[in-house]
């Protein structure tokens, strides 16, 4: 174990610096290949540039339906046939479809954005593909959980069918990170509703992978995801997948739960590390010497009255973030440079798109200056909202870690389980089910565990 | 469960082997691809060195056949290696892909035949470790948004914006939250445009006055002729501009850039308003030559604002009454004297030429811009070093173009939109005469070396059509000729004022003067002036032949050149502005 670790942290721990390296050193790739104009007359005559046309709407539809034959299948495999066989080989063909063919787009991840955006710009028409890919794993995680994880979504099945080795991240580790796709949610969210930027698309590191192309950065950074998927279990949907946060809270109130056992659990605790993700949950039993109760009802009535004072400060710090943050919006961008370009003048070549946009923007300022102040206004009023978010994503943590769960048997947490059907193998009972192993009595080499699988029958 | 692999240490072996095997294969791959991608730069039209320098070759010789062909050649080297960088990453791509999936499937199938199924043991401590794990759980969160908020901190307090940048604000004010465009004061008509002097050597950059009349004696020691003389505050060789009741000057130190107002009539300071905190002035004055200074570049004005340039880069516009309209800066000239080129304009628009660099260019363009707003119209780059010639406009079958000069290309360009009409290569030296425009020819000057007439006509490269005449007696190389429509008159720096035939561009008389003359000569009616530096002024007869009209000593050096305004004389020296001319005040246009 020690030995895949090592390897497991040098590898990815690499990748992940070759990143950040990347991002640093080349961070607009866009005009990287672009060829300039000829100079001087040679006779050649440009073609017409022509951008690809929009995709045919029975293709739109296609789209839409086998991601609901997909999610159907994945409801089917993980609540009646309990068969993870099935669920990568849907996982293969998730990728194959919506990763490799569609090259991960459209996707229910970036979705989010289109809504967000379709919610606050009355000019922007949501096609009706995006709102299927948003709507429709909402609705199944409200009664089947997060059967899209499962093996639908392309960058969660892609992390899933990497997986070899997997090492159990520390639950405390888990919880911490698992603030990161809220806030990026609220980010994501907040960007594109002021018409500033897909963060979430843009900054996708599955994307550049599944066509085969990209930025160096964002190709080494979805590098990075899929050598540390190999051995901790998906760590983009854990800790970064803003959608997942969704599909997480949409779990907590799903109508049907995702049970390892198909009967009764037996205690036996096969299961207890059959969860790659850090999402099995033990049956809880009292302490030794359990924290007094009046000290558990103080911790919890402070965090419920900093709750309000969390989104407060939260809101007041994100207000700050505005002028920081209006800098992703191109038009504010522009402005910025051509600002800064009337305080310290930087020479770009002639007729490179630096210097056009420049030129563009000196040629009429006013206008400009104005337009980008009005996205700030817009941009502000985001950062407050989100940082209020950050606020209360905080404090809900850290409430519903103060509470005192009430749990009996093994069983898979709600929000955090990706329906992958791992566990169902682990267990006794399910193998009984399936034939393979004989009904009758528990053999194990724990005693009490015998005793107490008899005393529950 | 059962292990299929558990006694098939053949298959794991095979499987380690295939997994060593792939994982070396996708190394390979990714090497060749990484390679590619850092040799990418290198191969880049924008960036090759090579490149560039072919390209800043064909500017100082742009019709090169040999530099073009191996610009070709080039270009079309690097296209043909971004295909092949396009097809082999693609490639490279899908074999990453393959070379994964074995690696991949190796790996797996090696895991799962290691595996070990569970074997639970009784856990006597999950309670107390259940709630050490809350506890913990509370602090990475605490942890968790204790480093998100230090991130947060360190974005809000570590990017900041122009928006919200003090020294840009006059600008970004100025833009106010309206997207309504704003509109400059009205634009007077062209004929008052035509009736002052709104620009260096006159409405149309020729030196000729559009009235005849002009002071024939005066005499600075008693004050004959002398209308007013009123001291200048601040150094400058800039010339004097004149609209109307207004006398403009500009004077800069290294420290303060101002610009002065004049009573037309009485010589009082009307107003001087300093030019600071322009958005992007250095802090710290470049290196100016003396003999240049940093108010060499003559001011103009459309009626609406008078406009001044300084060789620190700053533009400034001010209004009648003296308050900036609107300033910004065009960055440090890279002049070697410093710039002196003065402003044009025509229909309201500010002509700025910026030629710069030593030797190569470096950032030169010329630059049309709304006066009444301050907005920039167009911006047109140009491969030539530094000049100090100023542009003229002329209209030529109904549609004005600017001329201007720079080594080694005479260029028109549309004042509409800076469309580039012409060009001929016809300059070298350190241009420093302006153009003019007479009896439908153009005249530049090579500095110390010939004067071409030709008409401004074609499109293109004009090089080769044929010049009307050329002259090469007593070329000056600082001031800018003079024509009065029949004859062309210029004068040396060493101070020979020679005639020739505006027709063929025979000589018909010279004259030494014994004297330097920096100040480029005008003409009023049938007048030369002849301005030397140390204030002596030749008042000549317009002739064929030579006759002196009058000797006149302002008592004072002078490196301006006149501005003749409704029979008055309006000269700046060293020290002193001078309005010369008869006592009584003229008839307002």
């Amino acid at each position: 174990m020690k030995r895949w670790g090592g390897f497991a942290f040098a590898t990815s721990g690499a990748l992940w610096l070759l990143a950040l390296l990347f991002a640093f050193v080349s961070p607009l790739p866009a005009a990287e290949q672009r060829f300039p104009p000829p100079e001087f007359e040679t006779g050649h005559k440009l073609p017409i540039t022509t951008t690809p046309g929009p995709r045919a709407l029975a293709r739109e539809f296609l789209d839409a339906g086998v991601l609901l034959a997909a999610l159907g299948i994945a409801t089917w495999l993980v609540y009646r046939r309990r068969s993870r066989r099935g669920l990568m080989a849907l996982s293969i063909a998730s990728v194959a479809y919506f990763g490799f063919y569609r090259q991960g787009c459209i996707c229910a991840i970036g979705a989010v954005q289109n809504v967000a955006l379709g919610i606050c710009d009355p000019s922007y028409a949501i096609p009706l593909t995006v709102l299927v890919f948003f709507f429709a794993p909402l609705v199944f995680a409200l009664f089947a959980g997060r059967v899209f994880c499962a093996g639908v979504c392309p960058h969660g099945a892609l992390q899933d069918l990497v997986l070899i080795k997997p090492l159990k991240v520390p639950g405390w580790l888990e919880h911490g990170l698992g603030l990161i796709p809220f806030v990026f949610l609220g980010a994501g969210v907040a960007f594109a509703a002021t018409g500033s930027a897909f963060v979430i698309c843009r900054y996708d590191p599955f994307v550049p992978l599944f066509r085969l192309t990209g930025s160096v950065s964002l190709l080494t950074l979805g590098a990075a995801f899929i050598v540390t998927g190999m051995f901790v279990g998906r760590p983009y949907c854990r800790f970064l997948c803003p959608y997942g946060a969704l599909l997480r809270l949409g779990s907590l109130v799903s109508k049907w739960r995702v049970r390892v056992t198909p009967d009764f659990c037996t205690q036996c605790r096969l299961c207890e590390h059959s969860c790659p993700y850090g999402a099995m949950r033990e049956p809880v039993v009292a302490a030794a010497q359990p924290e007094p109760p009046a000290r558990q009802r103080r911790r919890l009535a402070w965090l419920l009255v900093a709750l309000p004072l969390l989104i407060t400060a939260g809101a007041l710090g994100g207000a700050r973030l505005a002028p920081a943050a209006a800098r992703l919006h191109p038009t504010v961008a522009l402005v910025e440079q051509h600002l800064r370009q009337q305080k310290a003048p930087v020479t770009h070549p002639p007729m490179t798109p630096e210097a056009l946009s420049l030129e563009r923007a000196a040629n009429d300022p006013d206008p400009l200056i104005a337009s980008a102040r009005k996205i700030r206004e817009r941009v502000t009023l985001a950062c407050w909202l989100f940082g209020g978010w950050v606020g209360l994503v905080i404090g809900i943590k850290l409430i519903a870690l103060s509470l005192r769960p009430a749990r009996t048997d093994y069983e898979p947490d709600r929000g955090a389980c990706v329906a992958c059907a791992r566990c169902f193998e682990y267990c006794p009972n399910e193998l009984v089910r399936r034939g393979i192993a004989p009904a009758g009595p528990l053999k194990t080499a724990a005693p009490e565990l015998v005793a107490l699988v008899e005393q529950r029958r | 469960m059962t292990n299929p692999f558990r006694h098939a240490s053949t298959f794991l072996l095979a499987a380690l082997t295939t997994a060593w095997i792939a994982g070396a294969f996708l190394a390979l791959v990714c090497a060749g691809l990484v390679y590619q991608r850092i040799t990418a730069s290198s191969n880049d039209p924008w960036k090759s060195p090579q490149l560039l320098e072919l390209k800043a070759q064909l500017q100082d010789a742009p019709r090169d056949e040999g530099i073009k062909s191996r610009i070709r050649d080039l270009d079309l080297k690097f296209r043909q290696r971004y295909v092949r960088r396009l097809v082999m990453g693609r490639s490279g791509g899908w074999l990453l892909l393959g070379g994964s999936i074995v690696f991949i499937a190796a790996l797996w199938t090696v895991a799962e035949a290691r595996r070990r199924p569970p074997l639970p043991q009784p856990d006597h401590d999950a309670g107390a470790r259940a709630l050490r794990h809350a506890a913990a759980s509370r602090r990475a969160v605490g942890v968790t948004a204790g480093a998100l908020g230090i991130g947060l901190v360190a974005i809000a307090f570590g990017l900041h914006s122009a928006l919200d940048d003090p020294a840009l604000a006059p600008m970004t004010a100025a833009a106010g939250v309206t997207t309504a465009p704003r509109a400059g004061p009205p634009l007077p008509p062209h004929s008052e445009f035509l009736a002052n002097w709104p620009r260096f050597r006159g409405p149309l950059g020729g030196g000729a006055a559009s009235s005849g009349e002009a002071p024939l004696k005066w005499d600075g020691k008693t004050g004959t002729g002398i209308v007013w003389k009123a001291p200048v505050p601040a150094p400058g060789f800039n010339s004097p501009i004149v609209w109307g009741e207004r006398v403009f000057i500009s004077g800069a130190t290294a420290e303060k850039r101002e610009i002065f107002c004049y009573d037309a009539a009485t010589g009082q300071l009307r107003w001087q308003r300093a030019i600071e905190k322009v958005p992007g002035s250095p802090a710290e004055s470049p290196p100016i030559s003396e003999e240049t200074g940093y108010a060499a570049p003559t001011m103009a004005t459309d009626g609406r604002h008078a406009y001044a340039i300084f060789a620190h880069g700053d533009l400034a516009a001010v209004t009648f009454d003296g308050d900036v309209a609107w300033s910004k800066h065009l960055g440090v000239p890279h002049n070697p004297y410093g710039h002196a080129t003065s402003l044009a304009i025509w229909d309201g628009k500010l002509l700025v030429q910026l030629d710069q660099g030593e030797g190569r260019p470096h950032n030169s363009r010329l630059i049309a811009i709304d006066g009444g707003t301050g907005r920039v119209l167009w911006e047109k780059p140009r491969s030539m070093a530094s000049s100090w010639a100023t542009p003229i406009v002329i209209e030529t079958a109904g549609s004005p173009q600017i001329v201007t000069l720079g080594v080694p290309f005479v260029i028109g360009y549309a004042l509409a939109d800076g469309r580039e009409l012409w060009r001929a290569e016809r300059l070298d030296g350190e241009i420093t005469p302006s153009p003019i425009f007479a009896g439908g020819r153009l005249l530049v000057i090579h500095p110390d070396n010939k004067m071409m007439a030709f008409k401004p006509e074609g499109t293109g490269d004009i090089t080769e059509s044929p010049l009307d005449w050329k002259a090469e007696d007593n070329i000056p190389d600082i001031t800018s000729p003079v024509s009065n429509g029949e004859l062309v008159f210029t004068v040396t720096s060493r101070g020979i004022v020679t005639c020739f035939d505006l027709a063929d561009g025979k000589t018909l008389w010279e004259k030494d003067l014994q004297t330097e003359a920096h100040p480029s000569p005008v003409i009023a009616g049938n007048r030369l002036y002849v301005t030397c530096t140390n204030g002596t002024t030749i008042v000549a007869a317009a002739g064929r032949e030579y006759q002196e009209l009058a000797r006149n000593e302002l008592g004072e050096k002078v490196f301006a050149s006149a501005a003749i305004v409704r029979g008055r004389m309006y000269v700046r020296g060293l020290k002193n502005l001078y309005c010369l001319g008869p006592a009584t005040k003229p008839a307002s246009p």
